[in-house]
């Protein structure tokens, strides 16, 4: 404390307070309406699904973007924060989720590193890490070589060179993400012995139970906004969940069964490795019959990326096999996959589904290259593909100027809509969709739904993941669980609720209930997510 | 937009009016009064090669001072086809320069284009007897019977029977230079060891400005137990004069005489130089030109008319062989030894 | 159908202006510079730029701009293949000069019909470009190595194999009266004559391969523009995720685009070797594919733009041989060069900038404030 260059009324107003704060990209949800306020000397979580906002949130907390609207207030005064070095000035510093150390200079070196003017890079130095490391429990000796520490220390490294620099309030960006279990301890008493020495602690995370075992407060960000600031003495990780994916929303209604007898997708016992020969994909089996939609529901990086590269052919298969309307594919490469009718919404647009720098009319074509009305044996067909882009435009409401401009000035709803109208195009047999309305407003929400409920209705087999759950329990005629790449359980989604899913794909049981269908209305509510 | 690029043509086009009309009353230097001007067009490297460009310079600075003409070089750049050659050459047509000369065998095709579009204009090429043009002088050199001649001495001078050479670029002229020298040497005495080395294949020319691999390439013949190097291989031979001296053995120089530009320490290592004065015959064929003498068809430059020869300026070392290599050098001359072209 | 079309041309008139507005500002910056030098060196740069323009012009200066920027056209196309996938194909250079030597040395070694002697010494070159460029390309996606790395090795190789086959042994003879060596000369069955440029008011002909050069900048405008393997190959240079997503096999795409690039590549030294010099020989020009990478930059991979950027740069090339006649340092050229070449690229990066921000406001000032609920 007794460092802090900025002066510090004893009336204690709060740490950092955020009002209205809202960030506007073209193209994607950013952040609107932020309110958040943080007491000083607390452990303050803010949690929310990937994509959610809380990366842009942190980078305008960091002075590394400026908010469109609203005000930022630390420590009871008004603040503009154009950079991150205005930001170390106000005393806010970041603990970034990749380390920025140089693993060939000492623990003295690296922390002095830019700051060489606060107090020199000699005994001064020394002195000033030494008495930081003391107050704060860090044990961080100085002189160590960086490259000889483990994860855990690099940490408290880097808290400390923040530290070193003034900051009396701490972002620590997905801090446990690189860590094991031990260390997340170890990470955690040292953030309560920082709070005990009054400095405030912004801890952003998407895992429930560590965020409820640390913060003092815990504020949920869903779809850009901040849905609720809860106690962790007063809630559970259900209903943080809940809040986090939007138990609130309109469900996605659909109800009559429209299944047919034939299996369009059927996945045998699919395995796929990764590069470190870690199976992701474990031994995934299951049908997607015609006018089917089967949802697989489960906490981000359990597999379902990893599944859907694997049906699409971007990614090799292991073991298994994979059939379409009875014809094994697995060999297949993506484009014969795709002509053979799979559509596919891929989880990520911009890496996956999109040409940002063309215009919407090239982007019609893509994915779709050698099918009509976009190619004419070897060439594109420019006129079929631009007609064809006006008629996705119209039936599925883009709204663009025009079919010339580039997609990238579309925002993220538009964007998506015109993928949905394109993988819709060509009567598909199966559609895989990841996160189909990740990103995009309400009303393109709801369109996008309408639109699959249309193609299910006809018979198209869909294959649905979602972070949300109210879309995957709304939407979907069966339900999986997926768990560290393995199917762990199947739920009825007419009378599954989002907080035994959600407890479900913390691998906390409910399996046995859901799974055999008939309602089970309140099963154990006792342990939380491991 | 349109309306945007529109003004920046316009702009850029009243800066290039605004270029031409400024350039008006600039002016040329010097000419213009009937006195001929001498244009110069090198090969690539041009000026600074401490070899054939710089020799061909030479003739020229000597030109401009004892002829008290006006003088101009244009040198060539490696990614250029035939076509810039031409312009090259049409360009110092047309801008009166009378004569030409060219240097290098690479102007070949494109000096007897221009010289049949120019033909008041007297032209010249180094190191080329393709074409046959009344108003085209081919400059060839013997640089065979002045090897001839190092070899030689080099035989003559030898303690351990082994000597060496290092060749700049593995092409045909340099191929000449070997030529002769091995047969010098082996005149006089056939069991001789000859190391035979080049820096590098056509077409990587590096070989002939490239000191340190010289160096490297002198330095393994004298461990091999060679005594006396011969070098043909341009600003690389610097590096074999180093090597020379760094192993107290001898070495001989090329083009010009190298005894005279060294360092006072390099000297007594030189043995001697086999000399080919470009620089002579570009001053006498600009003398011919300026004088209405200059005649189409080939000259060459051979022992008989001085063109070529070895260096006598290390009177110390070659002094006593100077008997010998003059009873040679007259036998060349009067065709009794005949000397290869080709290894 | 006016409806739906007058946005594309209005969208391609104002992306055309804007690259012309690039092109002019970097045009003047470059200008300054090189003005700034001519002036610390001491000379009046409107004379020097009067001079190059007087000469630059002349009907023989123009015809040999023409020859020149044929040359430096087909190396820029060779290049920009691989550029419109983000392939950095600097092994252009050895790829034509070996072309070029076998291309000469079939070609001297058999006298066939003409055409069929043209074309033979043209496929000759072709497939032994395209050849010479496909190890690169198999060297990245079955080992990962950079083509920017293997293509600059794979030019020394070039020239390593060169040498030992323009020896008198192999391929090469004696040119008659010259310590010159080359391949056996091509018969006049297998020259491709030039085009007299008497209604330039020149004597020089232009290289009868011009009309090689505009077949294949058309060929090359057709392919990237119009057929599916174009759409995949701007794909991947653009995303090369969203191109695998879309079912591009992007390690396939790598070895054909390095390919194509090379065979094109073959075709470099065609227009001096059937046109002018009908012979591999010692003093065939080196380090064309160089020239390649920067012209190619310069008419931002367009197959138009490029057009422009060969004959600027063969302009400048030339004009600049006027500035030596005057005892200016030629050098300068190679000054202004350079400095349109960083513009240009600054400068177009910074108004395509501008450009999509003006597309942006354009798309949310039609729609409303239809952005993120």
């Amino acid at each position: 404390m007794t460092t802090t260059p900025a002066p510090e009324p004893e009336a204690a107003p709060a740490a950092v307070e955020l009002h209205g704060i809202t960030k506007r990209f073209p193209g994607v949800v950013a952040n609107h309406d932020i309110d958040i306020t943080v007491r000083r000397g607390t452990v303050h979580a803010i949690v929310g699904e990937n994509g959610a906002g809380k990366s842009t949130l942190m980078k305008i907390l960091y002075g590394m973007q400026r908010p469109d609207e609203g005000t930022i207030t630390v420590d009871g005064t008004p603040v503009q924060l154009t950079s991150p070095a205005e930001a170390i000035k106000r005393g806010i510093g970041m603990v970034h989720q990749h380390f920025m150390l140089a693993d060939n200079l000492t623990v003295l070196e690296n922390v002095v590193l830019g700051a060489e003017r606060l107090h020199g890079i000699g005994a001064k130095a020394r002195a000033r890490i030494t008495e930081l490391s003391d107050q704060y429990g860090l044990g961080v000796k100085p002189d160590r070589l960086m490259e000889e520490l483990g994860v855990g220390d690099r940490q408290r490294v880097e808290i400390l060179k923040v530290l070193y620099r003034g900051a009396h309030i701490l972002i620590l960006d997905e801090p446990t993400t690189v860590l094991v279990p031990q260390e997340v301890d170890e990470l955690f008493g040292n953030l309560r012995l920082l709070k005990r020495e009054g400095l405030t602690v912004i801890f952003i995370s998407h895992k429930l139970d560590e965020v409820l075992s640390v913060a003092d407060t815990i504020t949920v960000i869903r779809r850009g906004t901040t849905v609720g600031t809860v106690e962790p003495a007063e809630t559970t990780a259900r209903q943080l969940a809940a809040l986090m994916v939007g138990g609130e929303l309109p469900v996605p209604g659909l109800r009559d069964t429209v299944a047919g007898e034939r299996v369009m997708l059927r996945l045998e016992e699919v395995r796929s490795l990764s590069p470190d020969g870690r199976p992701v994909v474990d031994g995934v089996s299951l049908d997607i019959r015609a006018g089917e939609i089967v949802g697989i529901a489960g906490v981000e990086g359990n597999g379902q990326a990893e599944l859907i590269e694997t049906i699409m052919g971007m990614r090799p298969i292991a073991s298994g096999a994979v059939l379409l309307d009875s014809v094994p594919i697995t060999s297949w490469h993506t484009r014969r996959i795709r002509e053979a009718g799979v559509g596919y919404i891929p989880e990520d647009r911009h890496r996956h589904g999109l040409l940002l720098e063309s215009p919407l009319w090239e982007n019609r074509i893509l994915g779709h290259q050698t099918e009509r009305p976009n190619a004419r044996g070897p060439f594109v067909d420019i006129r079929g593909a631009r007609a064809d882009t006006q008629r996705i435009v119209d039936a599925y409401d883009v709204r663009t100027p025009g079919i010339d401009v580039e997609i990238n000035a579309l925002s993220g709803g538009n964007q998506q809509k015109l993928i949905v109208g394109r993988e819709m195009s060509g009567e598909p047999k199966v559609l895989i969709a990841a996160h189909p309305t990740r990103g995009v407003d309400v009303g393109a929400q709801s369109a996008i739904w309408d639109h699959l409920r249309a193609a299910r209705a006809r018979g198209l087999a869909v294959l649905l993941i979602s972070a949300d759950l109210d879309e995957l329990i709304g939407m979907s005629d069966t339900l999986h669980v997926i768990l560290r790449g393995r199917i762990v359980g199947t739920a009825d989604p007419h009378t599954v609720t989002p907080e035994q899913l959600g407890s479900a794909m913390t691998g906390a049981g409910l399996d046995p209930d859901a799974a055999a269908g008939p309602a089970p209305d309140a099963p154990d509510e006792g342990e939380d997510a491991t | 937009m349109t309306k945007l690029a529109s003004v920046a043509m316009a702009g850029a086009l009243v800066m290039a009016a605004a270029a031409c009309g400024g350039g008006e009353g600039g002016g040329t230097e010097g000419g213009g009064d009937g006195a001929a001007r001498v244009g110069l067009a090198y090969d690539i490297g041009g000026r600074g090669d401490r070899s054939f460009n710089d020799a061909a310079y030479r003739g020229l600075e000597q030109v401009a001072e004892e002829l008290d003409l006006e003088v101009q070089d244009l040198a060539a750049e490696a990614d250029e086809t035939d076509a810039d050659k031409v312009a090259r050459l049409q360009l110092m047509a047309e801008e009166g320069y009378n004569p030409i000369i060219a240097v290098g065998f690479a102007y070949s095709g494109a000096v007897a284009q221009v010289a049949a579009e120019y033909p008041d204009v007297q032209f010249a090429i180094v190191d080329d007897e393709a074409n046959d043009l009344p108003n085209l002088t081919n400059l060839v050199f013997a640089e065979e019977q002045a090897s001839f001649l190092a070899g030689a001495a080099a035989a003559l001078a030898t303690e351990e029977d082994h000597i060496g050479f290092v060749g700049g670029v593995e092409n045909p002229l340099i191929q000449k230079f070997e030529a002769g020298y091995v047969a010098g040497a082996q005149h006089i005495n056939p069991d001789i060891q000859i190391d035979i080395a080049y820096i590098t294949q056509p077409p990587d020319f590096t070989g002939f400005t490239d000191p340190a691999r010289g160096q490297a390439a002198a330095q393994g013949q004298y461990d091999a137990g060679a005594d006396v190097v011969y070098h043909a291989a341009g600003a690389s031979g610097n590096g074999v004069i180093d090597a020379a001296v760094a192993n107290e053995q001898l070495v001989i120089g090329v083009d010009s005489d190298q005894y005279l530009t060294a360092d006072p320490e390099e000297q007594p290592y030189i043995l001697t130089s086999a000399v080919k004065l470009v620089d002579t015959a570009v001053f006498e064929f600009v003398q011919g030109a300026v004088n209405g003498t200059a005649e189409g068809g080939t000259v060459r430059f051979d022992l008989a008319n001085e063109g070529v020869g070895y260096s006598r300026s290390n009177t110390e070392l070659i002094g006593e062989y100077e008997e010998q290599l003059d009873e040679l050098q007259q036998q060349i001359i009067d065709g009794e030894i005949e000397v290869p072209t080709e290894p | 159908m006016n409806d739906r079309l007058s946005p594309r041309v209005r969208d391609r008139l104002s992306s055309l202006g804007l690259l012309a507005a690039a092109l002019a500002a970097s045009a003047v910056i470059a200008g300054a510079i090189t003005s700034a030098v001519l002036l610390a060196t001491g000379v009046d740069p409107g004379y020097a730029f009067a001079e190059m323009f007087s000469y630059g012009f002349r009907p023989n200066s123009v015809v040999a701009i023409i020859n020149q920027g044929t040359t430096y056209y087909i190396a820029a196309i060779a290049v920009a293949i691989g550029f419109k996938m983000k392939l950095f194909n600097i092994g252009v250079d050895g790829q034509y000069r070996l072309a070029a030597l076998l291309g000469a040395a079939v070609g001297g070694a058999w006298v066939l019909p003409p055409v069929i002697h043209q074309v033979v010494i043209i496929l000759v070159a072709v497939m032994v470009g395209g050849f010479w460029a496909g190890i690169a390309g198999y060297l990245k996606v079955a080992r990962g190595i950079s083509e920017v790395i293997s293509t600059i090795m794979l030019n020394s190789i070039a020239t390593g194999i060169t040498a030992y086959l323009l020896t008198e042994d192999r391929l090469a003879v004696q040119v008659q009266g010259s310590n010159n060596i080359g391949t056996r000369p091509i018969a006049e069955s297998g020259w491709v004559p030039g085009i007299p440029a008497g209604f330039l008011g020149a004597n020089n002909e232009i290289y009868g391969l011009v009309l090689l050069a505009a077949a294949v900048g058309v060929g090359y405008w057709l392919l990237v523009n119009r057929t599916r393997y174009g759409f995949d190959l701007r794909a991947t240079g653009q995303s090369a995720t969203a191109a695998a997503a879309s079912g591009v096999e992007v390690k396939r795409m790598v070895v054909y685009s390095m390919v194509i690039s090379g065979m094109v590549a073959g075709l470099i030294g065609m227009p001096q070797l059937l046109g002018a010099s009908h012979h591999y020989a010692l003093d065939f020009p080196v380090g064309l594919g160089f020239t390649g990478i920067a012209i190619a930059l310069l008419g931002r991979n367009h197959p138009v733009g490029i057009v422009f950027a060969a004959l600027l740069w063969a302009f400048l090339e030339q004009s600049s041989l006027a500035l030596t006649i005057h005892d200016i340092p030629r050098e300068i050229v190679v000054i202004t060069q350079a400095a349109i070449v960083l513009t240009v690229v600054v400068v177009y990066e910074v108004v395509h900038r501008i450009g999509r921000r003006m597309q942006q406001q354009r798309v949310g000032a039609q729609l409303g404030t239809a952005e993120v609920a």
